[in-house]
């Protein structure tokens, strides 16, 4: 099986790992109420998850743990090292649970669908996948070459 | 000569079979480390789902802070949607959708320090007005509040609707939302609040202050006025931001 020069993999990984850390900091300023303090005619599903109990966790606005999490994943993209590879992994890893944790907390309890969390949680997935592959198509190489995949 | 140059290609090759060995075990580790970590992480997030859907699911009409607004609430005057004494200088206006969750964030975080001090104290009575901007649904709750309002527990209805408010629109305003909502208020004659909430006259206040809230230039909610002896009239004062500038609002306007 032949995967996408590691180069490649971590180049999307940085485009994808910015358009999150956008779509996180637009969500952080819409949730602490930066736009109007208002609802306005046909407003989005946004305002009743950013007014939600669920929308702060130990009193911090989920989404800068989103902005963290982000940056963190950008940072392992311009580092080429078996630490950067599984640190990569692991950010991902864990934004990805996060991320299926925060849409089944949209649908089943808030019961509203923000658009730009579900943006932030495929930017999360795709980033997951990005990272996964870049582990195990490089892990234990110091050039940047494939490693061999074993047989069996 | 050729011996010595063999046996150092020799050692050259074990030593990058060595190398070559040990990158592999390394690598072989790291993917261990991350298949255990993913299983772990599917793991968490099953524990953390089941947990979260096995607390506070129950009934729909299974209503949230009922003792606590009624606690809140009691022993404060109230007459159709005006909390606090009837004669209190300072009126302060709350122009309002039920089904706004910003209005929900005001009734539980930025009013009730207001109606603790000033609005209990006889300095303000604040009026709850529907300005109804959200959607079809956020009329049949202006007319619920303004049926409980006619038996004294306009308050306890608006802020119980609050704690309790679903999504924009979701479909979760209907009679057995609105009745379970009403009873936990305390409004004592359901079916004369059922005939009111479904009059023409209900409406027509529900229509008439929303008309009002757009003369004053409103278009979001919640927005307020006030009116007081240093006040020419009802002044707007639009969407302030914390307990602190109401109560600013209140002492300027008295």
């Amino acid at each position: 099986m032949k995967f996408p020069s590691e180069a490649a993999l971590r180049k999307a990984i940085a485009f994808v790992a910015t358009l999150g850390v956008g779509v996180a900091t637009y969500i952080a300023i819409v949730e602490s109420g930066g736009g109007s303090p208002v609802c306005l005619a046909g407003g989005s599903g946004c305002r009743t998850v950013a007014e939600s109990s669920y929308s702060h966790i130990a009193g911090i606005n989920v989404a800068i743990f989103g902005i963290v999490g982000y940056l963190g994943i950008l940072a392992t993209a311009f580092l080429v090292s078996d630490a950067a590879r599984f640190a990569g992994f692991a950010l991902a890893l864990g934004g990805f649970g996060f991320s299926i944790y925060l849409t089944y907390i949209e649908i089943f309890k808030i019961e509203a669908i923000c658009q730009w969390c579900v943006g932030s949680a495929v930017l999360m997935t795709i980033l997951f996948l990005l990272n996964a592959t870049r582990l195990i198509a490089y892990a234990g190489t110091t050039t940047g070459a494939q490693a061999p995949l074993r047989e069996a | 000569m050729s011996n010595q140059r063999e046996r150092e290609k020799r050692r050259e090759e074990r030593l990058q079979a060595e190398s070559k060995d040990a990158a592999t075990d390394r690598r072989e580790r790291m993917l261990k480390l991350a298949a255990g970590a993913f299983f772990l992480a599917i793991v968490a997030v099953v524990v953390v789902i089941v947990v979260a859907s096995s607390s506070g699911g129950g009934g729909d009409t299974e209503l949230e802070g009922v003792s606590e607004v009624n606690q809140e609430l009691s022993g404060i005057p109230q007459n159709d949607l005006v909390i606090g004494d009837p004669k209190a200088p300072v009126e302060l206006v709350e122009f309002g959708d039920l089904q706004c969750p910003v209005c929900k964030a005001f009734a539980e975080d930025v009013l009730p320090p207001v109606i603790e001090n000033q609005v209990a104290k006889g300095e303000a009575k604040i009026v709850f007005r529907n300005f109804t901007i959200i959607g079809p649904d956020s009329t049949p709750a202006g007319t619920a509040a303004v049926a409980a309002g006619a038996q004294g527990r306009g308050w306890n209805f608006i802020d119980l609707f609050y704690r309790n408010q679903g999504a924009e629109n979701g479909g979760y305003v209907d009679d057995e939302f609105l009745t379970a909502v009403a009873k936990a208020a305390g409004v004592k004659d359901i079916a004369t609040w059922n005939q009111e909430r479904n009059s023409p006259k209900a409406t027509e206040e529900v229509e008439n202050t929303s008309a009002e809230a757009q003369r004053l230039g409103f278009q979001g909610t919640p927005s307020f006025a006030i009116k007081g002896p240093s006040t020419t009239g009802l002044e707007p004062l639009g969407t302030l931001g914390n307990s602190g500038e109401f109560e600013a609002a209140i002492e300027d306007a008295s």
